[in-house]
C-alpha cells in the first residue's frame, strides 16, 4: 500500500511538472510586488507592507504590518444563487485592499501619507460586487449546498510551479481559517505561484482554467 | 499480515504502475467530465468545431475573477443590449419583453452579435479556429429575433398558470427546472450551461418531452396517440424529427410538432410555418399508417387546409369568423386517440358549437365541430342546389324543431321510413361524416383514411350524389334501400328520379322559420333548376303538399297541377 502511494505521488508530481513546463519557482524579487524600481521605495521591497520596528500591532493577520489601513466600506458580492455568507473583508484580504481598493496610496506606510496610487489596471476599487467573493467560509457544508463545488476537505490541489510546489487539500492549500480570501488565488510573495511576471501572482495555473476548476466542479 | 502468513507475493512493479495509472485516471476524471467535454469549452481543448486557436482557459469566455459585468455571475462579456423581437402569440398572457438576467448574458454569444473571443478581461480578442468571430449560423445562433423561440424573461406566476391554463403551478418547480430569483423563466430554466450530460445542455433529458411537461400540462395528453404511439419513421421522404435523435412518436412527444428554438411556425413554436406541414410530416404514410396528405393533394373536393397560413388563431372564437380550415380546427393534436363511439377519438378535445349556437368545449358530437364553420360563420358559399327555400346555415337546417331534417342532432321527424337499411331505424342518429367522407375510406368500403379530408366526389361526399338518375352507389342509397325506394310511389316512376333525389329533397333539412310541416316534411325543398312553377304570375305554384300528397310541379316536361301521389 505504501509503495502504491509512493508511486502515485511520484507520477502525480511528474505529470504536474510536465504540465507546468520549464517555468521556475519565483521569489518576490522580480515579481509584481518588487517595488525596488519605484522612487518612493528607496530600493526596498518589503517596506510597503512590513517594517522591522514600530509596526501596527493592531494587525493580527500579517506580521510587522507597516501599511496604512483602508477605512473603506465595500460593496459586497451578491448573487441570487449564492449559498455562502459574505461579510466585509477582513483578514489578509483587508490588507491587500489597503493598496488595491485605490483609497490609500501605495506609499502610505510607516505613518507617512503617500501620493502614488495603485495603477488603474490593478485597482479593484471598493465595489467588490464585480469580483469573485472573498471572506466567506468554504467548507463541506457549503460545497454540499452549492452543488457544484468540490469538498475543500478532500479535494487536493497543487500550488506553485517548478521546484516550489505544495500539494494538499483545498482547505490546506487555499483557505485561511476555512475562508476564501485574496490569498486563496494569489500569493502576495510569489512563493508558490505559476511564476511568470504578469500572471497575477496566481497560485494555480490558469491554463485550462485549472485555478477555477480547483474549487468549481464544472 | 499477509506477508507473515506468506499467502501473497509482493505486488509486481508493473501491476503497481498500472494500478497507479488507473487511480490517477479515476482521480482526474471528475475534473474533465464537466464542461471540459462540452461545446461550451471554447478553449483550444474543446471538443466542438467552434473553439480557440490557442487559448487554454475554459472559464474565461464567460467568467473572470475581477472587473466583471454583470457582477453575478462574474460575467466577462459585454452586454448585447440588443433590440430583440420577443415571442408573442394571440393567447400569450405572459407578454415577454426584452430579455433580462441570465437570458441576456446567454445572448452575449447566442444572438450572434458579439464575437465569441471578445471578453472583458482581455485587451484583445481571443482568436477562434477557422476564422470564427461571432456564433456561426446554425441552431445555436438564435439571432435577435426571438419570436421563434420559447419566451424567456417573463414572470411565471401562479396567476399566469391559472389564467393561461395547462401550466404547472410554479410552486411545483422544485427540481432541476427552476425559475430565477425573481420568479422569471430564463434560458437557465431549461439549460445548464455547465452540464451537457442530457444533450443540448438540458437540465433534464427531454425523452418523451419530460422537460417540456415539467411546466406544460396539456389537457387530454395522457391518453393521446401522440404521447403513446410507438410508431417509427420508415425512412422515406423528409425526416419527421430533424432536431432530435429520438425515433418514435412517443419519444418525440411535443417535438413531433414543436421546437423551442428557431421554430418555423412562430406562434405556438411549431416546426413548420404552414400548419398542415406539421401534420403531413408524419401523416404522409411515412410514420402514421394512413396517408392523409395525399387526401388533400390528390382530390378535387377537400377541406382546403393548405389555402391559408397564419389565419387560424388559438384565440379565435368557437364560431369561426374568418372562414378557413386548418387541421387543428377539427383535431386537437394533444388529445387525438383511437377511441370510437359517438365522437371519434380523432376529434377529441376540440371546441364546437352546439345546436343553440353556443360554444361547447370540448365538443361531444361531431356535428358541433362542423358547425364552427358551416353554421353561423359569415361568408358561406351559396348552396350547391338552388332551392325554393334558401339556407346555408347547417345548424338551422338540422334543428330538431324543423319540419324535417336528417337525424344529425336527434332522431328524425318521420316515424315511417321503410327504405332504411338495418340497423338504422327512425330512432337512429347519423353523423355528418356518414355522408361527407373519403370516397376511398372505410365507409365507402376502401382502405384509405377515414374522415372528410378529401373526396373525388363534389361536396366531399363519400359516394356520388346523382344529378341524373341515381345508381346503386349513390350516397342516398347507402342508408335508403334502392329497391325499397324505387318500389314506393312517387319514386316508382323513373321520371321522378331523372334529376336525382336532389330535385325534390333537401338532404340537410328545412329550418323551422322557413318551412312548414305541410310543404316541407320528408325533406321536401324543391330544386328550382329542376322544377318550374305551375302557372305564371301571382297564381304560380311550386310545391308538393305532403299532407294532401299532391304535387304542383312543372317537371320532366309535365305540369302536375295538383296531381295526387
Amino acid at each position: 500500500m505504501k509503495s502504491l502511494k509512493r508511486v502515485v505521488g511520484w507520477l502525480l508530481r511528474s505529470l504536474l511538472m510536465l504540465a507546468m513546463g520549464p517555468t521556475l519557482a519565483a521569489t518576490i524579487t522580480g515579481s509584481a510586488h518588487d517595488f525596488t524600481a519605484s522612487a518612493w521605495s528607496g530600493g526596498r521591497i518589503c517596506v510597503a507592507c512590513h517594517a522591522p520596528h514600530k509596526t501596527d500591532t493592531t494587525i493580527a493577520d500579517a506580521p510587522l504590518w507597516n501599511h496604512t489601513s483602508s477605512a473603506a466600506t465595500y460593496t459586497l458580492y451578491s448573487s441570487p444563487t449564492l449559498k455562502a455568507t459574505i461579510s466585509q473583508p477582513g483578514g489578509g484580504s483587508k490588507l491587500c485592499l489597503s493598496c488595491h481598493d485605490g483609497t490609500i496610496a501605495v506609499n502610505s506606510f510607516g505613518g507617512v501619507t503617500g501620493t502614488t496610487m495603485i495603477s488603474p489596471a490593478n485597482n479593484i476599487g471598493t465595489n467588490l460586487k464585480a469580483s469573485h467573493p472573498i471572506g466567506f467560509t468554504y467548507d463541506t457544508a457549503l460545497a454540499t449546498a452549492n452543488g457544484s463545488l468540490f469538498d475543500p476537505a478532500s479535494k487536493t490541489v497543487t500550488i506553485g510551479s517548478g521546484t516550489q510546489t505544495k500539494t494538499g487539500t483545498v482547505n490546506a492549500m487555499l483557505l485561511y481559517g476555512n475562508k476564501m480570501e485574496c490569498g486563496s488565488c494569489h500569493d502576495v510573495h510569489n512563493t508558490f505561484t505559476v511564476g511568470a511576471l504578469g500572471t497575477g501572482l496566481v497560485k494555480v495555473d490558469p491554463a485550462g482554467s485549472k485555478i477555477c476548476l480547483s474549487c468549481h466542479n464544472k | 499480515m499477509k506477508h507473515r502468513l506468506g499467502l501473497t507475493r509482493r505486488p509486481r512493479p508493473r501491476l503497481v504502475l498500472l494500478a497507479a495509472l488507473a487511480a490517477i485516471l479515476l482521480t482526474v476524471t471528475p475534473l474533465f467530465a464537466g464542461i471540459a467535454t462540452t461545446k461550451h469549452n471554447l478553449s483550444v481543448s474543446g471538443p466542438g468545431t467552434t473553439k480557440a486557436v490557442a487559448e487554454t482557459q475554459t472559464c474565461v469566455f464567460c467568467h473572470a475573477p475581477h472587473n466583471t459585468s454583470p457582477a453575478a455571475p462574474l460575467w466577462n462579456r459585454s452586454n448585447p443590449g440588443g433590440n430583440y423581437t420577443p415571442y408573442s402569440s394571440s393567447t400569450s398572457l405572459s407578454h415577454p419583453g426584452q430579455p433580462t438576467g441570465a437570458s441576456l448574458i446567454c445572448l452575449s454569444c447566442h444572438d450572434g452579435t458579439i464575437a465569441l473571443g471578445d471578453v472583458l478581461s482581455r485587451g484583445s480578442r481571443i482568436g477562434m479556429a477557422a476564422g470564427v468571430t461571432t456564433m456561426p449560423a446554425g441552431n445555436s445562433n438564435l439571432g435577435t429575433d426571438l419570436s421563434n423561440d420559447h419566451p424567456v424573461s417573463f414572470a411565471y406566476t401562479s396567476n399566469l398558470a391559472t389564467a393561461r391554463g395547462e401550466l404547472a403551478n410554479p410552486a411545483t418547480l422544485t427540481g432541476r427546472v427552476k425559475l430565477d430569483a425573481s420568479g422569471q423563466l430564463q434560458c437557465t430554466s431549461c439549460h445548464d450551461p455547465h452540464d451537457d450530460s442530457n444533450g443540448k445542455f438540458l437540465v433534464v433529458p427531454n425523452q418523451a418531452s419530460a422537460l417540456c411537461q415539467t411546466c406544460h400540462l396539456k389537457n387530454y395528453w395522457g391518453a393521446s396517440d401522440h404521447k403513446l404511439s410507438a410508431k417509427t419513421w420508415n425512412g422515406a421522404g423528409t425526416n419527421p424529427w430533424p432536431h432530435t435523435n429520438l425515433t418514435t412518436v412517443a419519444a418525440n412527444a411535443c417535438e413531433n410538432c414543436h421546437r423551442p428554438h428557431l421554430a418555423g411556425g412562430k406562434e405556438g413554436l411549431q416546426n413548420y410555418a404552414a400548419e398542415e406541414n406539421n401534420c403531413y410530416t408524419c401523416h404522409n404514410g411515412n410514420v402514421a399508417a394512413k396517408n392523409i396528405q395525399s387526401e388533400f393533394t390528390s382530390k378535387i373536393s377537400i377541406h382546403p387546409v393548405a389555402t391559408n397560413t397564419g389565419v387560424h388563431s388559438l384565440a379565435e372564437s368557437a364560431v369561426v369568423q374568418t372562414r378557413h380550415v386548418e387541421c387543428a380546427d377539427c383535431h386537437n393534436p394533444h388529445a387525438v386517440n383511437a377511441a370510437t363511439g359517438t365522437l371519434s377519438g380523432s376529434l377529441a378535445g376540440v371546441r364546437g358549437v352546439n345546436s343553440g349556437g353556443n360554444e361547447v368545449k370540448p365538443a361531444t358530437f361531431e356535428y358541433q365541430i362542423c358547425f364552427r364553420c358551416h353554421a353561423d360563420s359569415s361568408g358561406q358559399p351559396a348552396p350547391r342546389t338552388a332551392r325554393k327555400i334558401v339556407q346555408s346555415n347547417t345548424r338551422l337546417e338540422f334543428a330538431t324543431t324543423n319540419p324535417s331534417f336528417h337525424p344529425i342532432e336527434g332522431p328524425g321527424k318521420s316515424t315511417k321510413v321503410p327504405s332504411l337499411i338495418a340497423p338504422l331505424t327512425t330512432a337512429s342518429t347519423i353523423k355528418c361524416s356518414d355522408c361527407h367522407n373519403n370516397n376511398a375510406g372505410p365507409g365507402a368500403g376502401g382502405t384509405g383514411p377515414a374522415g372528410p379530408h378529401g373526396s373525388t366526389n363534389p361536396a366531399l361526399l363519400e359516394r356520388p350524389y346523382a344529378t341524373g338518375a341515381p345508381t346503386a352507389g349513390d350516397i342516398c342509397y347507402k342508408c335508403h334501400s334502392q329497391s325499397v325506394v324505387t318500389r314506393e310511389p312517387p319514386h316508382n316512376r323513373t321520371e321522378h328520379l331523372r334529376y336525382g333525389c336532389k330535385a325534390c329533397h333537401d338532404p340537410h333539412g328545412i329550418s323551422s322559420t322557413q318551412g312548414t310541416a305541410q310543404y316541407n316534411s320528408r325533406l321536401i325543398n324543391l330544386s328550382t333548376t329542376d322544377n318550374k312553377p305551375v302557372g305564371t304570375g301571382a297564381a304560380a305554384k311550386l310545391y308538393v303538399d305532403t299532407v294532401a300528397r299532391t304535387c304542383y310541379l312543372n317537371c320532366h316536361g309535365e305540369s302536375h297541377s295538383g296531381r295526387s301521389y
